[in-house]
C-alpha cells in the first residue's frame, strides 16, 4: 500500500516539474495560486487536523505578510531579501498576539478567531492612508535576489513549487514528530492529555503560531505572484474558503489541502467563465461537502480503496 | 457635548437593531447549541422582501411584519434539512450555514440587484424631533430605540415571567432533562427558531430604512452581532441586550473619534475581554 | 519520612453541595490504601481535588510534604501523580502504541520535539510496547483503539497511568464493568506493582479492594467515617450499617 502512495506521489510531482512544458501561460499562473492557497489551507489544517481548533483568522496572516512586504518594496525600495523576511515577520508577530485565542474552546474559539480576522480587515480596509484601503497596494516589483530579478511566470512558478515542497517536507516532520502527535491528543481528550502532563494550551499556542508562520509565508508568496494586494485578501470569506479547501480535500492529510485548492480555485475559474453567481455555487460547494463528504476528496478515495481490498479478500 | 450625547443616541438606536438580530442568534445557540451564520442572510433576504412589500402596498407596518414573516418559512427548511444534520459539530454548523448564506445572498442580488436600496418609511417617522436638552434627532432613529425596547422588554418578560419562557430556559440550561420531563423539546426548538428568524428578518426591514441593504451587508451586520453575542455570552438574553449596547456605543463613539481605527474601538476590548473572560459577561464557561 | 499523599481539611463545595466536607487523610509511601463509600460520597470528587482536575474550595494537599494544593494539573502529573478515569478516558481516535508514546512522554521534554519524527526514536517505541504488553495488549499495538473492548479499553486506561513515571498512582474504580476475569487481571497487575508506588484506589468491588489495601478509608456524604485496616473496617458496625443495613 504504501508502494502506491510512493508511485503516486512521484507521478504528481513529475507532473508538477513538467507542467510549464506542457500547458499554457493561463493555466501555469492558475496552477502557481492553486499551490499558494493550498499552502495557506495547509496552515488552517496543522491547526483543524490536528489540533482540532477551527480557525477562521487564517486570512490576517496572509494578508498582514503580503502588505507588509509589498508596502516595503514599493513605498520604502527595500529589496526582496530583506522584504520577504519582514513579511513573514510581521505576519508571524501578528500570530502571537492571536494566538491569545486558544485560552478559548470550540465554537468561542471559531467565533473570536471570526472576530480577531475582521479587525485586520477592518485595518487594512479603513487605515487607507496606509494600506491603500480598498485600491490595496499596486505594482509590486517582481522578487530579486541580489540583482537576479525572478521576472518569468515560470521561473515564479518553479520557485513556489520548491517552496511548497519544502514546507510540506518540514510539515510532514511535525506532523509526525513528537509535538505532532501531542496535537492529534489534545484533539483527542484534551483532559487526558493534561492529566498525564501536557500543559494543552501551551501545545495549542505553539501550534497557532507555526500556523500563523506558514500561512504569512504564503502571503508573501501570493504577492509577489499578483504583484497586487487589496483587503478582500483579509477578508472572512478567505478565511472560510481555505478551510474549505482544507476539509474538501482531505483534513489531517498533507496532499488533502492542495488537492483542495485546486478543486475550489479549479471550479471557481472554470463557473465564473459562464455564470455570474459563483459565490452560490461556492455556497453549494460548502454544503454539499459537509453534507456529503466531510472527510474529503482523500477520505472518500481511501474509503473506496477500502472497500475494494475487502472484495478481493472475501472468500470465492 | 451635544455632539457626545448625539453619539450616544446614535449607539443605542444602532444597539436597538442588533438586539433584534443578535436576542435569536444567541437564544438559538443557547437552547439548540445552533451557530447560525445564514442570520446575516436572514437579515438581508426579509429587508428586500420587506421593501418591496412596502412598496407594493406603501405600508411600512406591514413590510416589517412581512419581512419577519418571511424568513420564518426559510428559517425552519434550513433547519430542518440542513443544520440538523450537522449534529453539535460547530465548525460544520460554521461552514454549512456560510455556504446557505451565499446561495441567499446570490439570489438576492439576481431578485433586488445590487444598489443601495431604502425601504422606505412611512411620512409620520421621517424628519426630525427636538429631545430635551435642544438636540435634533432623526425621528426614524429615535422610534427605533423605542421599539427596541418594546421587543427586548416583551421578550424579557416571555423568557423571565411566563411558563414558556421557563421551559426556554430550563432547556438552554439542559436540554435532557426538559427531554425526560416530558416536554416536547422538538417543538420548542421551532418556536425558537422561528422567534430567531422573525427578528432577523423584521430586524432587516427595520435597519433597511436608514443603513439601506445592499450586497454584503449580510455580513457586516453579522460581525456586529456576533460581537455583541461575544460580549453578551451565547445563551443569555440578558447578554444580547448589555452586549448590544455595549457594541452600538463603541461603534458610535469609535466612528466618531477614531473613524480609521473604529473597528480598532470595538474589537479591542472584546479582545481584553476575550483574554481574561472567554464566555462573555453572562456565558458559562464551555 | 513525610507522607506520600497529605489531604487537609479538604473541602469542595458545588453551590449548595458540600461534595467534600473537610476530609483529612494521609497516606505513607508505599502503602496501598482504599478508599470505600457509597455512590455520592465524594470519593471521584475527592481524587479530583487530589489530582488537579478540580480545584479544592479549601484545605490543603500535600505530595511528599510538598503543597500542590493550588496547582494546575499537568503540574501535578509532573511531580508524580497519575490516575485513572472512572469513565474510561483513553485517545479512541489514535492507535494503542500512540497512547502509550502520549503517556510515556507527557513528563518529559521530548513532548516538544517538532522537527524530528517519532520514528527517530525507537527506545520510545520499545517503552510503549513494553508497557503494553504489561497489560497483554501488545499485539493490537497498532491497532486503532476503537476497535477495543470495553474491558481492553479500561487495562490500556491502566497501562496510561502506569507510564507516566508516577510515584502516587490514584486509581478510580479500575474494576469497573470487567468481566471476574478481566477483574483477575487488573487485581494482580496492581498487586504486583513496585513498593516505590504508592496506590490509592477507589473500588466498590469489596474482593479487590480489601484484598489489595493495608489500609482504608470509608468515606460517606463527603466525609470520612472510618479508617483502619481491612479488618478493623470490615467489623465496624456503622461501616456495616452504611454498606449493609441500607443495601
Amino acid at each position: 500500500m504504501d508502494s502506491y502512495r510512493t508511485v503516486l506521489g512521484l507521478v504528481a510531482l513529475a507532473a508538477a516539474l513538467l507542467a510549464p512544458l506542457a500547458v499554457g501561460q493561463f493555466w501555469m499562473t492558475l496552477i502557481t495560486q492553486i499551490y499558494i492557497y493550498g499552502l495557506l489551507a495547509l496552515s488552517v489544517d496543522l491547526l483543524l487536523g490536528h489540533a482540532g481548533l477551527y480557525s477562521l483568522c487564517h486570512a490576517s496572516f496572509f494578508a498582514v505578510a503580503a502588505y507588509t512586504t509589498a508596502i516595503l518594496q514599493v513605498r520604502h525600495g527595500v529589496p526582496t531579501l530583506l522584504a520577504a523576511p519582514a513579511g513573514i515577520l510581521a505576519g508571524t508577530l501578528l500570530a502571537i498576539l492571536y494566538g491569545a485565542s486558544v485560552r478559548t474552546r470550540g465554537v468561542y474559539f471559531i467565533l473570536i478567531t471570526i472576530a480577531l480576522g475582521y479587525i485586520i480587515w477592518g485595518a487594512v480596509y479603513r487605515w487607507a492612508s496606509f494600506t491603500g484601503g480598498d485600491n490595496g497596494i499596486t505594482n509590486v516589483p517582481p522578487p530579486s535576489i541580489g540583482s537576479v530579478i525572478v521576472a518569468s511566470q515560470t521561473t515564479y512558478y518553479y520557485f513556489t513549487l520548491a517552496v511548497v515542497l519544502l514546507c510540506a517536507l518540514g510539515y510532514r516532520t511535525l506532523i509526525r514528530s513528537p509535538f505532532g502527535l501531542s496535537l492529534r491528543g489534545i484533539k483527542a481528550s484534551e483532559s487526558r492529555m493534561r492529566s498525564l502532563g501536557y500543559r494543552t494550551t501551551k501545545h495549542l499556542y505553539a501550534a497557532f503560531v507555526i500556523s500563523g508562520a506558514m500561512a504569512s509565508l504564503a502571503g508573501v508568496l501570493y504577492v509577489y505572484y499578483n504583484r497586487f494586494i487589496n483587503p478582500v485578501a483579509a477578508s472572512f470569506q478567505i478565511s472560510v474558503e481555505v478551510s474549505l479547501m482544507a476539509i474538501v480535500g482531505g483534513s489531517g492529510t498533507i496532499i488533502g489541502p492542495f488537492l483542495g485548492s485546486g478543486i475550489v480555485l479549479g471550479l471557481r475559474n472554470w463557473v465564473s467563465s459562464f455564470f455570474e453567481f459563483h459565490a452560490a455555487v461556492m455556497g453549494i460547494v460548502f454544503i454539499a461537502t459537509i453534507l456529503w463528504a466531510p472527510d474529503g476528496i482523500v477520505g472518500f478515495l481511501s474509503r473506496l480503496r477500502a472497500r475494494g481490498t475487502r472484495t478481493k479478500a472475501a472468500p470465492p | 457635548m451635544n455632539s457626545g450625547v448625539l453619539q450616544a443616541i446614535n449607539g443605542i438606536s444602532f444597539a436597538a437593531l442588533l438586539f433584534l438580530l443578535a436576542s435569536g442568534f444567541t437564544l438559538s445557540f443557547g437552547l439548540m447549541r445552533v451557530v447560525n451564520m445564514a442570520h446575516g442572510a436572514y437579515y438581508l433576504l426579509g429587508g428586500y422582501v420587506g421593501l418591496s412589500i412596502t412598496r407594493y402596498t406603501g405600508s411600512f407596518v406591514l413590510g416589517v411584519l412581512a419581512g419577519g414573516l418571511a424568513i420564518i418559512p426559510i428559517g425552519y427548511l434550513i433547519d430542518r434539512c440542513f443544520i440538523r444534520r450537522t449534529g453539535e459539530n460547530h465548525l460544520a454548523q460554521v461552514l454549512l450555514t456560510v455556504g446557505i448564506a451565499f446561495v441567499i445572498g446570490d439570489i438576492a442580488l439576481k431578485v433586488w440587484g445590487g444598489d443601495n436600496l431604502k425601504v422606505p418609511t412611512p411620512i409620520e417617522l421621517r424628519g426630525a424631533i427636538e429631545l430635551p436638552g435642544g438636540i435634533i434627532y432623526p425621528t426614524y432613529r429615535f422610534v427605533l430605540i423605542l421599539f427596541g425596547i418594546l421587543v427586548g422588554l416583551s421578550l424579557w418578560l416571555i423568557y423571565r415571567k411566563t411558563q414558556i419562557g421557563a421551559v426556554v430556559r430550563a432547556g438552554v440550561d439542559d436540554r435532557e432533562i426538559v427531554s425526560a420531563i416530558g416536554i416536547n423539546i422538538d417543538r420548542l426548538f421551532v418556536l425558537v427558531s422561528a422567534m430567531a428568524s422573525f427578528l432577523a428578518g423584521m430586524a432587516g426591514v427595520v435597519g433597511g430604512a436608514f443603513l439601506t441593504l445592499y450586497p454584503g451587508a449580510e455580513w457586516e451586520i453579522l460581525i456586529y452581532a456576533l460581537v455583541v453575542v461575544i460580549f453578551g455570552g451565547l445563551g443569555s438574553l440578558e447578554g444580547a441586550m448589555i452586549g448590544a449596547l455595549i457594541v452600538g456605543l463603541l461603534d458610535a463613539y469609535g466612528r466618531w473619534l477614531l473613524p480609521e481605527f473604529s473597528y480598532f474601538v470595538l474589537f479591542g476590548p472584546m479582545a481584553i475581554l476575550l483574554l481574561f473572560r472567554p464566555q462573555g459577561i453572562f456565558g458559562r464557561e464551555s | 519520612m513525610s507522607a506520600a499523599i497529605e489531604v487537609d481539611n479538604l473541602a469542595k463545595v458545588f453551590g449548595g453541595l458540600r461534595a467534600v466536607d473537610g476530609v483529612t487523610l494521609h497516606v505513607a509511601p508505599g502503602e496501598r490504601r482504599a478508599l470505600i463509600g457509597p455512590n455520592g460520597a465524594g470519593k471521584t470528587t475527592l481524587f479530583n481535588c487530589v489530582t488537579g482536575t478540580l480545584l479544592a474550595s479549601s484545605g490543603h494537599v500535600r505530595l511528599f510534604g510538598h503543597d500542590v494544593t493550588h496547582l494546575p494539573e499537568y503540574r501535578r502529573t509532573e511531580l508524580g501523580m497519575g490516575r485513572t478515569f472512572q469513565i474510561t478516558n483513553v485517545f479512541t481516535e489514535l492507535s494503542l502504541a500512540e497512547n502509550l508514546v502520549l503517556s510515556i512522554v507527557g513528563t518529559d521534554r521530548r513532548k516538544w520535539i517538532i522537527h524530528q519524527p517519532l520514528s527517530a526514536f525507537p527506545a520510545i517505541r520499545e517503552q510503549a510496547l513494553a508497557g503494553l504488553e504489561a497489560v497483554g495488549l501488545r499485539d493490537r499495538s497498532d491497532h486503532p483503539v476503537k476497535l477495543l473492548s470495553y474491558g481492553e479499553r479500561r487495562q490500556l486506561e491502566l497501562a496510561l497511568a502506569l507510564n507516566t513515571s508516577p510515584k502516587v498512582l490514584f486509581l478510580d474504580e479500575p474494576c469497573a464493568g470487567l468481566s471476574p476475569s478481566e477483574r483477575a487481571r487488573i487485581f494482580n497487575m496492581v498487586r504486583a506493582l513496585p513498593r516505590d508506588i504508592t496506590v490509592v484506589l477507589i473500588e466498590h468491588d469489596m474482593d479487590v479492594a480489601l484484598g489489595l489495601a493495608d489500609r482504608v478509608t470509608v468515606m460517606n456524604r463527603g466525609r470520612v467515617m472510618a479508617e483502619g485496616t481491612p479488618e478493623d473496617v470490615q467489623a465496624n458496625p456503622e461501616v456495616r450499617d452504611v454498606y449493609f443495613g441500607h443495601a
